[in-house]
């Protein structure tokens, strides 16, 4: 796995039980065995789930040793969608006027072929 | 138009085009076409910003401007592929691990063109947690700005 944080993201992300622990986070924080309750896996799996989830910034940990709740750390995902999100922006704004200059192009052409006639 | 994600940190844009491959494919390497459209929304382009060399290995080369501030957006591509009208692609070289953008021209046969945009890789403005950092409080400000209009 590449280090950087954008990196770490997208692939903390790849994992659907993951994703799906992420959403179960974003309406509120849990302990292991809450998160653990609609996954027919063990509490270990949720556990390294968690794991690399917190590596990646997209969680974070209580301090209270024994229950440990788990909340949802928007940054980080924020940073890895603003960047898609960006990106798309950029592009579509791009061929909508790639769009409007082959139209001028079209135009013109037309416009060059009336006065020849 | 579509455009989902193919796979996480890729991104994919399908848009179709009412002109042939070769118009299309020349309009998007051609810095006389570029100047009219490259730029998005708010940034110019001006012509002699723009530098193409259309091999394999040649430079693909931008400068947009701000239209209110006047602030400069240099971008350093190279050509990995160049094969009118079917498909280009180049990556940031400046970027260790580069940025891929890859666009394949589909002809629909009616006279349009299917674009597919790929790109691929990370933008080296997000491997640092300090740029991260930096990123985030300039979209903060973005959006508090949004917010005032």
């Amino acid at each position: 796995m590449a280090d950087d944080p954008l990196s770490q993201t997208f692939a903390a992300l790849a994992d659907p039980t993951r994703r799906a622990i992420l959403v179960r986070l974003a309406n509120g924080e849990a302990t292991v065995n809450e998160l653990a309750e609609p996954f027919d896996i063990s509490l270990q799996a949720v556990s390294r789930h968690l794991k690399v989830l917190e590596a990646a910034g997209l969680i974070s940990r209580g301090r209270n040793a024994q229950y440990r709740p788990c909340q949802f750390e928007p940054a980080r995902l924020e940073a890895a969608t603003d960047w898609i999100t960006q990106n798309r922006r950029i592009w579509t704004e791009r061929f909508d006027q790639l769009e409007q200059h082959l139209k001028r192009m079209t135009h013109d052409k037309d416009k060059d072929k009336e006065r020849e006639s | 138009m579509s455009d989902a994600p193919t796979e996480l940190g890729e991104l994919t844009i399908t848009r179709t085009f009412d002109a042939r491959p070769d118009v299309v494919f020349e309009c998007l390497t051609t810095p006389a076409h570029l100047t009219h459209f490259w730029g998005p929304i708010g940034m110019s382009t001006p012509l002699e910003g723009i530098t193409v060399e259309p091999r394999p290995g040649g430079r693909y080369e931008f400068v947009m401007v701000n239209d209110e501030t006047g602030d400069e957006y240099p971008t350093r591509g190279v050509f990995v592929e160049f094969d009118p009208p079917n498909t280009f692609s180049f990556t940031e070289a400046d970027v260790a691990g580069g940025m891929t953008t890859a666009i394949v021209f589909n002809d629909l046969g009616d006279g349009r063109t299917e674009t597919v945009t790929h790109q691929t890789n990370v933008p080296p403005m997000f491997l640092s947690p300090e740029a991260q950092a930096g990123m985030e409080t300039a979209f903060v400000k973005m959006d508090a700005y949004l917010a005032t209009l």
